[in-house]
């Protein structure tokens, strides 16, 4: 192993690495935690409003900031299908997709987390066809919820920096093995440019630690397995093979639950920034009420709470980062807080006729044996913007709960806009 | 230890009795086109008979038997088998003339010249045979798949024993030749098809293969090779990377990562198993599947006569992409397919290689298991199929005559998927293998010109 | 006592041949190879070469120490079987020496043929049939003015042509009316026994020796009609006759020679006999008969090891058939098959084609029966006897070929044999 690590230490300009002030977009930002996590292999295929990212990454390479190989491939079902062959190599991967090319992905994408290989894709959200759409949207994320990937949404473009980084050595975690989408909002938190601050390069490899993706599962000559024999049937060893692998899978996954907290906790303690790992609770702890958001919508859901709390109303946040594991215990916390909650999302749940994060979070509810008045809303779907006003809506509207509104249907933010 | 050797092998079919190689025989032995010393005799039928199967043209020459009752006969120890060339030497200092060795050859291989005063054989040239290279039509051969099966037998089988393969499966065959060739210094691809179905990624927990292997989807096993390429290629170590992948996962879904692979050069030898269709789950049609074929997915009855639409020559498209190595193989012509696989293997490492290898299926295609070599003969005899070769500076190279096919009909006539055809089915059939002939000839015309 | 898994009698043709057999099938069995003769093996008919000078005596092994070391193969030289037990699976030798074998070959050959000529047995003369006789008769053809040769079959003609090109004044005396019987007929004999008169040798044809008597410096030969010849060389070549003295007392039926069924198994529990001590098979009828011929020996010891090791492959021998290749003075006799009808099985066979060329040497005897090849002979005609031989064996039907056959035997052989194989 040692050898290994050796050679791929990157003999390049650490300069690039001096804890400084850039103004960058989030796909610049993410490109940038890439770099700090020094990858080996990396493959991509551009797609709106992904591609200013793997152009960043392109760029980094051609300058040598990355030393890794790039790998740019004919469509992201081969991205994937490359970075899992590199991975089972040893190699530390990544990539970046969105919408469509994330469903192009799929079949591949579904099986990494089977593989249990660690691996961070980057999703820079994007609503999902049809009608035909470019702009951002959770969709395409929600879509693969169940595909068992970690998944992160970031709500601030030094916060896309710095999840970036750390959702390597979340997943490269032992007890984790699982790849990470670490979500961007397209367009607000892709395009948006701002000032953050690049820690340094030093700080950030000795908080990233030692490397090691295959020990459990490897196409080497020198440890020769085979991957992926068939598994499985109605008799012999199979099923409960199968069921105890699944298990292990999911174990994988709650395990995660910990290791983020960890992780951020030492990233704050290395770097000096803090997050809220798994939920962050926003001016809640004396909140009658609470909206729940997810992403980039954060902030102007914040500016909306902190206008509301200046006119009296008791109304707090609750922002999701992890939504995969779902963080039941850290949700459920902040719900036994308040009394009502306005979930927000950037997507549908076609089936139940409301946002997939208002579903889940009334599923952890359920737990807290107290009936809990809620309100879904909709909104920010195809790139549209959920504006402080359209917040301070929500809110009103969230509020009507207290009072005893019921509503039959989720709100839609956009509609007469 | 069972030893193979290098042999002289005629195709009567191709003979027109020309006996150039009798004179080149003569000229090499003895100095003159006198063909009482040439060691190969070439005989023409003057006065053919009735039997219509009868051909016109036969041959006598030393076969340089494995066991050979020349040499049991010898009073005198004047011939003997060298094991390392698997020549049958005559040593005239030994030789007593008493013809005892004449005997024992059922051949007329070792013969009385009279104008010399003892026996003569071929020894075929220290293994460069004259004869061979002054054949116009390709009716001599030198086949060297002996010496081939030699070298290969010496190495470990990669795969255990007790695959789960169909009786007479050639992929099992092919496969476990390929690995022996390729060594242990590899990572081996199977895409789901009968490969992984007879075992050799394994079953709950348990492997056939033992070095790397893996299963990759049936979409993505040129991409998933590349990306563990890249990784040792970063780390500085120099492991082989195996495709062995079936025609659907190669020319039907598994295509477009096949094709950028190939167009990004990736360094790996990408096998084609090439069954005409889906045989390990049920014998369904594929892009390789032929028209005219029976298949569960094109079956025959009132309305449909089989597939309806032609098989997409893959190996070609590959040459398109202008690979670093792209061949056709088929195992009954296996020192061809071992000089590819070299070829390829080597091509490998720069780039892409590209061997697409005819995989007759007893199974799916309905004849008996012990024919599989037999129709793998026919397929390229028929020019059904045809062996060749082709690399950026080179172009395309034919490594089997094209030239004298035999009946097209001869070969579907063996094979139960092509026992419905009607004529008019043949015919296209016929007209398309002359068409690709034609065309493929164009490519190799070209190539001479570049 | 020991203990060989494999235990063979002979080292010659039929010894080997069955050691190369049962090396391809079990290639680790114990292997054990004794033989009466003294020396690595060798095949009787080399030996007129060494005669002549043409062969040398240390050159003629037809397998080295290293072939047995690479087999596994103990040979021991020099020793004879006093007596066989098969009911103990032992074999005694002279030595006192008891070996135990699970399979047991008797490839012991010939010896030479005595005839009971009075006076012969006080009378000094030579044979040849091992590598010590050669010696010595190629020692005394260098001193001998004068040679008489007992027997015109092939040792006898050999040793005629060899002391006649040493310088010697040969005389050949055969009972029988012409030379090599069984391989050729009256005519073609005649032809080779014509060459030899024009080189010098006196052929004395339909002669009964009936008392030899030693003199000083040689002997003397009274022949049946009272002719007196005289010699200083006497090389008895009357024929040979299997060596089964040691079957004695063992219940392995003898007659002749050992007697074997087609898979030259002898009446005794894996005991097999090959080679020239066996009466074996014949092709051409029910009989069982000795034959001596070496190609022959080779079939029969490929057949027996191929039993003894329990090959699958394992065929029935096709049954002896008469095959002679010889050359004498740069001329070419073969024979395959029957040659004269006017003796054996086939003499009610009408389809003869006979071609004759008396002045060039030339002739040339194709024998059918039902359109089946029975027999060809030559002399100085091109064949591969082979071929021959495999037209014979398997009955090939010649009825769309016979006209190129009598033509072009040796073409139309190939052609034949070649669409035969494919």
């Amino acid at each position: 192993m040692t050898t290994i690590e050796k050679a791929i230490t990157p003999d390049i300009d650490d300069s690039h690495y001096q804890s400084k002030t850039l103004v960058c977009d989030g796909n610049e930002a993410a490109a940038w935690g890439v770099a700090l996590a020094r990858p080996d292999v990396m493959a991509i295929y551009p797609i709106t409003p992904q591609s200013s990212l793997v152009e960043y990454l392109s760029q980094f390479v051609a300058e040598g900031i990355i030393d890794a190989e790039l790998m740019n491939v004919e469509g992201e079902h081969s991205v994937m299908s490359a970075l899992q062959g590199a991975a089972l190599a040893g190699a530390r991967t990544y990539t970046a997709t969105c919408g469509p090319g994330l469903a192009f992905m799929f079949e591949p994408y579904i099986r990494t987390p089977g593989l249990r290989l660690p691996m961070v894709a980057s999703l820079v959200t994007r609503d999902t066809l049809t009608p035909q759409c470019v702009w951002g949207g959770h969709q395409d994320a929600m879509l693969v919820k169940e595909a068992g990937w970690i998944q992160m949404y970031c709500e601030t473009v030094q916060e896309v920096l710095d999840t970036t980084t750390m959702a390597f050595r979340i997943g490269e975690h032992p007890d984790v093995m699982l790849p990470v989408n670490v979500n961007s909002d397209g367009n607000y938190l892709s395009y948006g440019a701002t000032g953050i601050q690049l820690p340094a390069a030093p700080l950030v490899d000795a908080f990233m630690g030692e490397k090691n993706v295959n020990w459990h599962a490897a196409l080497d000559p020198e440890r020769p397995m085979a991957i992926d024999p068939l598994t499985g049937g109605a008799g012999g060893p199979g099923p409960s093979m199968f069921a105890n692998y699944r298990k292990s899978q999911c174990d994988g996954m709650q395990n995660a639950l910990r290791v983020i907290e960890e992780t951020h906790k030492d990233w704050g303690d290395r770097i000096g920034r803090y997050y809220s790992p798994l939920v962050e609770e926003y001016r809640l702890d004396d909140a009658d009420y609470a909206l729940v958001t997810i992403g980039s919508m954060t902030g102007a859901a914040k500016d909306a709470v902190d206008l509301a709390r200046d006119q009296g109303e008791a109304v707090g946040i609750i922002k999701i980062k992890t939504f995969r594991p779902f963080p039941v215990e850290a949700i459920n916390r902040a719900l036994s807080k308040v009394k009502a909650i306005g979930v927000v999302d950037r997507s549908v749940n076609f089936g139940w006729n409301c946002g997939p994060v208002y579903q889940e979070t009334l599923a952890a509810a359920q737990r807290l044996q107290r009936f809990l008045p809620s309100a879904s809303f909709i909104g920010g779907l195809a790139g549209s913007d959920i504006t402080v006003e359209h917040f301070s809506q929500v809110i009103e509207d969230t509020a009507q709960l207290l009072k005893g509104h019921h509503y039959d249907e989720p709100i839609w933010i956009n509609r007469n806009d | 230890m069972a030893l193979g050797y290098n042999t002289i092998t005629f195709n009567p079919d191709k003979c027109d009795g020309c006996g150039d190689c009798m004179r080149a025989c003569s000229q090499a032995k003895a100095g003159t086109d006198d063909p009482v010393h040439s060691r190969i005799q070439i005989l023409a039928n003057e006065t053919p008979s009735t039997g219509e199967q009868q051909s016109p043209i036969e041959m006598a020459m030393c076969r340089q038997c494995g066991d050979p009752k020349c040499v049991s006969n010898c009073p005198a120890a004047a011939l003997s088998k060298d094991l390392s060339s698997g020549t049958i030497d005559w040593d005239s200092s030994k030789c007593v003339n008493c013809l005892l060795c004449t005997v024992g050859c059922a051949f007329g291989g070792i013969t009385y010249n009279v104008e010399v005063g003892h026996v003569t054989k071929c020894d075929t040239c220290d293994g460069n045979p004259a004869c061979v290279k002054v054949c116009p039509h390709g009716a001599l051969e030198y086949n060297t798949s002996g010496s081939v099966y030699t070298r290969i037998g010496d190495k470990e089988d990669l795969f255990v024993p007790g695959l789960s393969a169909c009786q007479g499966c050639n992929s099992e065959l092919l496969i476990r030749h390929t690995l022996r060739n390729v060594g242990s210094n590899v990572v081996v691809a199977t895409p789901p098809g009968c490969i992984p179905g007879m075992g050799t990624v394994g079953y709950n927990g348990k492997t056939g293969t033992k070095v790397p292997v893996f299963h990759p989807l049936l979409t993505n096993t040129a991409s998933m090779l590349a990306g563990i390429k890249k990784q040792y290629n970063r780390v500085g170590r120099d492991v082989t990377m195996l495709a062995l992948a079936g025609d659907g996962g190669v020319g039907d879904v598994g295509f477009q990562s096949l094709s950028g692979a190939a167009e990004r050069n990736e360094q790996q030898l990408f096998m084609c198993v090439d069954n005409e269709g889906y045989m390990n789950t049920g014998m369904q049609s594929s892009g390789s599947t032929p028209a005219g074929s029976w298949t569960s997915t094109t079956p025959v009855g009132k309305e449909m006569q089989g597939k309806r639409t032609d098989a997409k020559n893959m190996a070609r498209i590959m040459m398109m992409h202008n690979c670093e190595y792209v061949a056709t193989a088929s195992l009954s012509f296996m020192d061809d397919y071992y000089d590819k696989l070299d070829k390829a293997l080597a091509a490998s490492k720069r780039g892409f290689a590209y061997l697409h290898v005819y995989a007759p299926c007893p199974t799916g295609w309905r004849f008996p298991a012990a024919e599989t070599i037999e129709v793998c003969r026919k397929q390229v005899e028929s020019n059904f199929v045809t062996l060749w070769e082709f690399t950026p500076d080179q172009g395309l190279q034919f490594t089997r005559s094209v030239d004298k096919p035999a009946p097209l009909a001869d070969y579907l006539k063996q094979i139960g998927k092509y026992r419905h055809l009607n004529q008019d089915q043949i015919d296209h059939l016929q007209r398309r293998v002359d068409n690709q002939v034609k065309s493929l000839k164009a490519f190799e015309q070209t190539s001479a010109v570049s | 006592m020991q203990h060989s898994k494999y235990l063979i009698i002979g080292s010659s043709h039929a010894a080997l041949e069955a050691v190369a057999a049962i090396r391809m099938q079990d290639p680790d069995g114990s292997l054990t190879l004794i033989t009466r003769d003294k020396h690595l093996p060798y095949s009787p008919t080399v030996l007129p070469y060494v005669v002549s000078g043409r062969s040398q005596p240390d050159n003629i092994n037809l397998k080295d120490q290293a072939y047995f070391d690479l087999h596994a193969i103990e040979f021991i030289p020099g020793r004879k079987v006093e007596k066989i037990e098969p009911e103990n699976h032992c074999v005694i030798l002279d030595n006192g020496q008891q070996w135990q074998y699970d399979k047991l070959l008797l490839a012991t050959g010939a010896s030479p043929l005595i005839p009971p000529i009075s006076g012969l047995d006080q009378t000094e003369f030579l044979v040849l049939r091992t590598l010590e006789d050669a010696i010595a008769l190629r020692q005394a053809s260098s001193q001998a003015k004068k040679a008489i040769v007992l027997g015109a079959g092939l040792v006898g003609m050999h040793g005629a042509e060899n002391l006649a090109e040493a310088g010697l004044d040969v005389t050949v005396v055969e009972m029988q009316t012409q030379v090599l019987p069984g391989y050729f007929d009256p005519q073609a004999a005649g032809l080779i026994e014509s060459a030899f008169s024009q080189h010098g040798v006196t052929m004395k044809m339909g002669h009964r020796a009936v008392r030899i008597e030693q003199q000083d410096n040689g002997c003397q030969v009274e022949l049946e009609n009272g002719e007196t010849l005289e010699a200083d060389l006497l090389l008895v070549s009357t024929g040979v006759k299997p060596v089964t003295d040691y079957c004695a007392g063992s219940g392995i039926e003898t007659d002749q020679g050992i007697l074997v069924d087609d898979h030259m198994a002898t009446n005794q529990t894996d005991i097999w006999a090959a080679g020239d001590v066996t009466q074996a098979g014949d092709f051409y009828s029910n009989a069982q008969v000795v034959t001596g011929i070496l190609p022959d020996a080779v079939e029969q010891g490929r057949i027996a090891g191929m039993a003894m090791s329990e090959d699958p492959c394992l065929k029935s021998y096709n049954g002896g058939i008469p095959i002679n290749t010889y050359t004498f003075y740069g001329q070419q006799a073969i024979s395959v098959g029957v040659s004269d009808l006017s003796t054996g099985t086939l003499a009610d066979c009408s389809e003869v084609e006979l071609s004759v060329d008396t002045d060039n040497g030339f002739f040339q005897k194709i024998i059918f029966k039902d359109n089946q090849l029975q027999g060809i002979s030559g002399i100085n005609a091109a064949l591969d006897p082979g071929i021959m031989w495999q037209l014979i064996l398997r009955r090939i039907d010649l009825a769309d070929d016979k006209a190129d056959f009598v033509a072009k035997p040796l073409e139309t052989g190939r052609r034949l044999m070649s669409r035969t194989w494919r």
